[in-house]
C-alpha cells in the first residue's frame, strides 16, 4: 500500500516532465540533443523509483511489494526530491533561455548603437 | 578582432592589417573590432582608423565578442570571417594566408596554429597549449594542435551555423566542439606567434589554463541534461 502511495505520488511528476520534453521537442523548442538526454534522464529516474524497492525485497527474500519497511518520511522524501529534481531541471532551462536571450539582445544593441 | 583594453596597440594593428590587405587585389575587405566594454581609450584610438567599431555595452568576454563579430558578418553577408587577436600578436600575412588556404582547404573551420612551428614560442606554453588541446580531445573528442588560438577564418557555413555558450576563453575549445557537431569541416595551418612585452603582458598564463579546463569540464557536464 505504502508502495502504491509513494508510486502514484511520484508518478505524475515523472509523466509530466516526460510530457513536457516531449511536447517541446514535437514544437522544435529543444534540440534533438536535449531532447534525447531528457528522456533518458527522465525514463532512468522512472525505472529506478518503480525498481528499486521491489528489487531489495527481493534481495533480501521478502515479497516484491511488501511495504512494511518503507515510512511515511521515506515517501515524503523521495517525492521532494524527484519534484526538487523537475523543478530545478525546468529552472535551468528557462535560465538558459533567457541568458541567451539577453546575449542577443546585448549583441543586436551594441550593433544596431555602433551605427552600421 | 575582439579588443578589451587595448588602446595602447589597437591602431597599429589596424594600420598594418590594411596595409597587409589593401596589397591583395582579390578581396574586399572590412576590419571590425568589437570593442568589449574596454575601461581605456581602445574605442576612441578604433575609431581613428579605417575600421568599423562595434561598442559593446557589457563586457561580454572574448567568447561573446567573437559571436558578435560572427553576427555582424552574418547580418552583412559575409562571405569570409577571420578573427584575430587585437594585442598585434598575429602577423597581418597570416590572416591574408588563412583567407587562401580556407577556399584551397575547402575548410569551414580554419585554425591558425601556433605548434605547428612553435620557434620563439617559450616551453610554458607550448606545454600549456598542448595540454589545453589534449584536454579538448579528451572532453569533446576533436583533436587540434591549437585549440586555444585567436587567429581563425570561417566560411559562410561556420558563420551561419556557429554557436556557442562559453563567454570567456573556453569558448575556443567549445567553437570547435560545436564546429564538429554541426558536421563543419575543421582545418589548420602554421601561423607564427610574435611575442612583444606586451603581448606577454596581455597573455594568457598556466593558471588560466587550469580555469578554462575546469570550466570546460563544467560545460562538458551540463550538456549532459541538455
Amino acid at each position: 500500500m505504502r508502495y502504491l502511495i509513494l508510486v502514484l505520488c511520484n508518478l505524475p511528476i515523472i509523466l509530466l516532465a516526460l510530457v513536457n520534453i516531449i511536447t517541446q521537442y514535437k514544437l522544435k523548442k529543444v534540440s534533438i540533443t536535449r531532447f534525447q538526454h531528457q528522456i533518458i534522464i527522465w525514463t532512468v529516474v522512472l525505472i529506478v523509483l518503480l525498481g528499486s524497492f521491489p528489487l531489495y525485497n527481493i534481495l533480501n527474500g521478502r515479497s516484491a511489494f511488501d511495504s512494511n519497511e518503507l515510512s511515511l518520511f521515506d515517501i515524503v522524501q523521495t517525492t521532494v526530491i524527484v519534484f526538487l529534481f523537475y523543478a530545478f531541471n525546468n529552472l535551468r532551462q528557462q535560465l538558459d533561455q533567457n541568458e541567451r536571450r539577453l546575449r542577443d539582445l546585448h549583441q543586436e544593441l551594441s550593433i544596431k548603437l555602433s551605427g552600421k | 578582432m575582439p579588443a578589451y583594453n587595448e588602446a595602447q596597440v589597437i591602431c597599429s594593428v589596424v594600420k598594418k592589417m590594411a596595409a597587409v590587405m589593401d596589397t591583395s587585389k582579390h578581396y574586399t575587405y572590412e576590419i571590425v573590432i568589437i570593442n568589449d566594454g574596454s575601461r581605456d581609450a581602445t574605442a576612441q584610438e578604433a575609431s581613428k582608423t579605417s575600421a568599423t567599431v562595434i561598442n559593446h555595452i557589457l563586457n561580454s568576454g572574448a567568447g561573446g565578442a567573437t559571436l558578435t563579430g560572427l553576427s555582424y558578418a552574418r547580418q552583412n553577408n559575409f562571405d569570409i570571417a577571420i578573427t584575430m587577436d587585437a594585442d598585434g600578436q598575429h602577423a597581418p600575412e597570416d590572416v591574408l594566408e588563412g583567407i587562401k588556404q580556407l577556399s584551397k582547404l575547402n575548410a569551414d573551420l580554419l585554425i591558425g596554429s601556433r605548434l605547428i612551428n612553435n620557434k620563439g614560442m617559450s616551453k610554458t606554453k607550448v606545454i600549456g597549449n598542448t595540454g589545453l588541446s589534449v584536454v579538448t580531445k579528451l572532453l569533446f573528442g576533436v583533436y587540434v594542435t591549437d585549440s586555444q588560438s585567436g587567429l581563425r577564418a570561417y566560411s559562410r557555413r561556420a558563420i551561419d551555423e556557429l554557436d556557442w555558450k562559453s563567454t570567456g576563453y573556453e569558448f575556443c575549445s567549445e567553437m570547435i566542439w560545436r564546429a564538429e557537431q554541426s558536421d563543419l569541416s575543421i582545418a589548420e595551418y602554421p601561423i607564427q606567434a610574435i611575442y612583444t612585452d606586451y603581448s606577454r603582458s596581455k597573455g594568457q598564463n598556466n593558471w588560466n589554463g587550469i580555469n578554462i579546463v575546469k570550466r570546460l569540464l563544467k560545460q562538458r557536464l551540463v550538456e549532459l541534461f541538455e
